[in-house]
């Protein structure tokens, strides 16, 4: 753990700009999980070698427990890894499952209808008010849809 | 994308995964175990035992595959649980179906395999 020692520097020279992004990784839920992940880790390599004791004195089963265990510490260390370098650089699917929707072409958002609508420059190809209006209320139908599509489903453990 | 393809394959794999360890882990608890610790026949116990935990590495990889695939969160309790679904008796079948419905199909539909990015690619 060489970054523990740094998080106090860290801090006191940086008043006033916002914390790091590894500093998620030193708040208690955190260490709680890297001590977990420790224990876990450490606990399946005593039970591989606990099996492999077993298996020396004779139980032939124990053999494939022997090498099992190490395996599963070894995925242990492997998921701790991935957990870690997801919440530093969260995957693209944060936004890409935002409840955004795409407005066809020509519509404005929802917020700047108004002020967009004395813009408008008259015989330039621009979309008359019908299609703005109508491209507006199947933007709102779609997000409607978007809002009530997981309805009435169980959202235990989300 | 790579990931749009392996998503449904994957997706089927831990489905069968989950059922092939479920059903071994049910068969290890309530039928080799009490046969093990009442009827002092370790046979059926030590085989199933065996199977199991070999299933299980299996069952871990591909499950971990599913969970990139399909964009749950790595650090979160439901990951942990599909994850460990694999060695509690029964609740494998109920994490199976939890997961298909709230992840494995939002994210199929969202990118139908294919299909829809062809026909959008030839536009």
């Amino acid at each position: 753990m060489p970054d523990a020692p740094a998080a106090p520097d860290a801090s006191a020279g940086s008043g006033v700009s916002p914390q790091p992004r590894w500093r998620i990784l030193v708040t208690p839920r955190w260490i709680g999980w890297h001590l977990f992940a420790v224990a876990t880790v450490v606990g399946m390599m005593w039970l591989g070698d606990w099996q492999f004791r077993r298996a020396l004195a004779g139980n032939t089963l124990s053999w494939a427990y022997t090498f099992e265990w190490p395996i599963f510490a070894v995925f242990g260390v492997f998921f701790w890894s991935k957990t870690i370098k997801d919440e530093l650089n969260p995957p693209a699917q944060r936004t890409g499952q935002r409840d955004e929707i795409t407005l066809p072409a020509g519509a404005r958002s929802p917020g700047a209808s108004h002020q967009a609508g004395p813009a408008r420059v008259p015989g330039t190809g621009q979309p008359g008010p019908e299609d703005i209006e109508l491209a507006e209320y199947n933007a709102y139908l779609a997000r409607l849809q978007n809002e009530v599509k997981s309805h009435g489903k169980w959202h235990g453990l989300r | 994308m790579d990931a749009d393809r392996l998503r449904a394959p994957v997706a089927r794999a831990y489905r069968v995964m989950a059922y092939v360890t479920g059903t071994m882990l049910i068969v290890l608890c309530f039928v080799g175990i009490p046969l093990q610790v009442f009827a002092h026949s370790d046979g059926l116990e030590k085989v199933v035992g065996t199977a199991h935990g070999m299933l299980y590495m299996v069952y871990l990889v591909v499950a971990f595959a599913m969970t990139r695939l399909v964009r749950m969160r790595t650090a979160s309790l439901g990951t942990v649980i599909v994850l460990a679904a694999g060695t509690i008796p029964v609740l494998t079948f109920v994490v199976e179906r939890w997961v298909t419905r709230r992840y494995i199909e939002p994210a199929l539909a969202a990118a139908p395999a294919g299909v829809v990015t062809e026909a959008a690619a030839g536009r």
